[in-house]
């Protein structure tokens, strides 16, 4: 019991801040993601002996995670961007300093893409192994690559354009 | 402008960090559990209490036709069918494997949940609503050989009357409610389903 939760506390302290990066990525704002964070890492608690190290546990947690934004929609309505965009705004409307509203605006811009798009690229912001963002998001590498060159480029045009608003 | 260098850079020097530590969330964990013992405990203890009072009628009322022990039997039935059905809902919910799936494996396992938690909700209440009448009108057997004909008719124009406000007004609401809600969440699964699907590449 207390290795489980040695083990658990190591896996917490090492992922929950791209899990988070993730969520909030996905859903555009800090209370979700908060929760979100949270669900995974109840569910990854719930499920540590099915892990069978078919894969690393940062991909295991990723996928858990995914999942876990997917069935987002089970309990909250998807709001559109509009609205998504001011929660981020107000998040970080506490302390606007130049690099807060640089920061603001790429959530934003992110939350504009589509949902596969926002976890593919929260990913890759945080540098995950291509192999590994393939593994979790069920895609072979080859069609990641072109998918992450897409998105970039997405990305890049829609940050420019809420720069120049 | 900026490019994705930038952007990525930009990511790395400001990223938010979670507000939940880790006790926080084991905290939660141990919260979780006890509170859907919690509520399992005092739904077994509101069912054994309904069963209790049911049965407890069936042994010290001395009722006089058959039809009223076979409506005790019928709502016996509907109580414990329902809590058997939320049992092996939260063990469904809590043992989930296909968490572990492909997002695309995994929508789809969303999709089948919904779709049948909605054809279990939808058709429960009108089950529902059919045993709670039929119980009713064996028990109205009983009534018309113990009460004064015209308070009999009374309760039977009142319970008629309920029963066509239930059916009309919150069946048919709840029914188009629940409907919407799973159309919306459906379409919403169909669409990021498409947007992880290989072959759909632009």
């Amino acid at each position: 019991m207390s290795n489980q939760r040695q083990l658990f506390q190591q896996l917490f302290e090492e992922n929950s801040k791209r899990v988070y990066h993730l969520c909030y990525g996905y859903t555009g704002d800090s209370d979700s993601a908060n929760d979100l964070m949270q669900e995974t890492f109840i569910k990854v608690w719930q499920n540590l002996d099915r892990f069978r190290n078919q894969s690393q546990f940062s991909t295991w947690i990723y996928r858990i995670a995914v999942n876990t934004c997917l069935s987002y929609l089970r309990t909250a309505k998807r709001r559109a961007t509009d609205e998504l965009n001011d929660n981020i705004i107000e998040n970080y409307a506490e302390e606007p300093s130049e690099k807060q509203e640089q920061i603001a605006l790429l959530y934003k811009s992110i939350a504009q893409l589509e949902e596969n798009e926002r976890i593919i690229i929260t990913m890759v912001l945080d540098e995950v192994p291509y192999p590994e963002i393939a593994e979790v998001a069920g895609i072979s590498e080859g069609n990641l690559r072109v998918k992450i060159h897409r998105i970039k480029h997405k990305l890049t045009e829609i940050y420019n354009s809420n720069e120049r608003v | 402008m900026k490019g994705f260098d930038e952007i990525q850079q930009l990511w790395h020097g400001q990223a938010p960090d979670p507000s939940v530590s880790f006790n926080t969330v084991l905290k939660r964990i141990k919260n979780s559990r006890s509170a859907l013992a919690k509520k399992l405990f005092w739904q077994s203890i509101s069912m054994g209490v309904a069963v209790a009072i049911l049965l407890w009628m069936c042994l010290t009322v001395d009722f006089s036709t058959w039809t009223t022990y076979l409506a005790i039997a019928i709502m016996v039935g509907c109580i414990c069918y329902y809590f058997v059905s939320q049992l092996r809902d939260y063990r469904t919910i809590s043992n989930s494997r296909d968490l572990l799936s492909k997002p695309q494996d995994y929508i789809h396992y969303l999709k089948t949940f919904q779709q049948k938690r909605n054809r279990f909700n939808t058709r429960n209440y009108t089950t529902y609503e059919g045993c709670i009448a039929i119980a009713f009108a064996l028990y109205g057997i009983e009534m018309y050989f113990a009460l004064p004909l015209w308070t009999f008719i009374g309760l039977v124009v009142f319970v008629i009357f309920w029963f066509v406000i239930c059916h009309v007004v919150f069946m048919k609401q709840y029914i188009r409610n629940e409907n919407a809600r799973i159309a919306e969440m459906i379409d919403n699964l169909e669409r990021i389903k498409d947007q992880f699907n290989e072959s759909k590449e632009r």
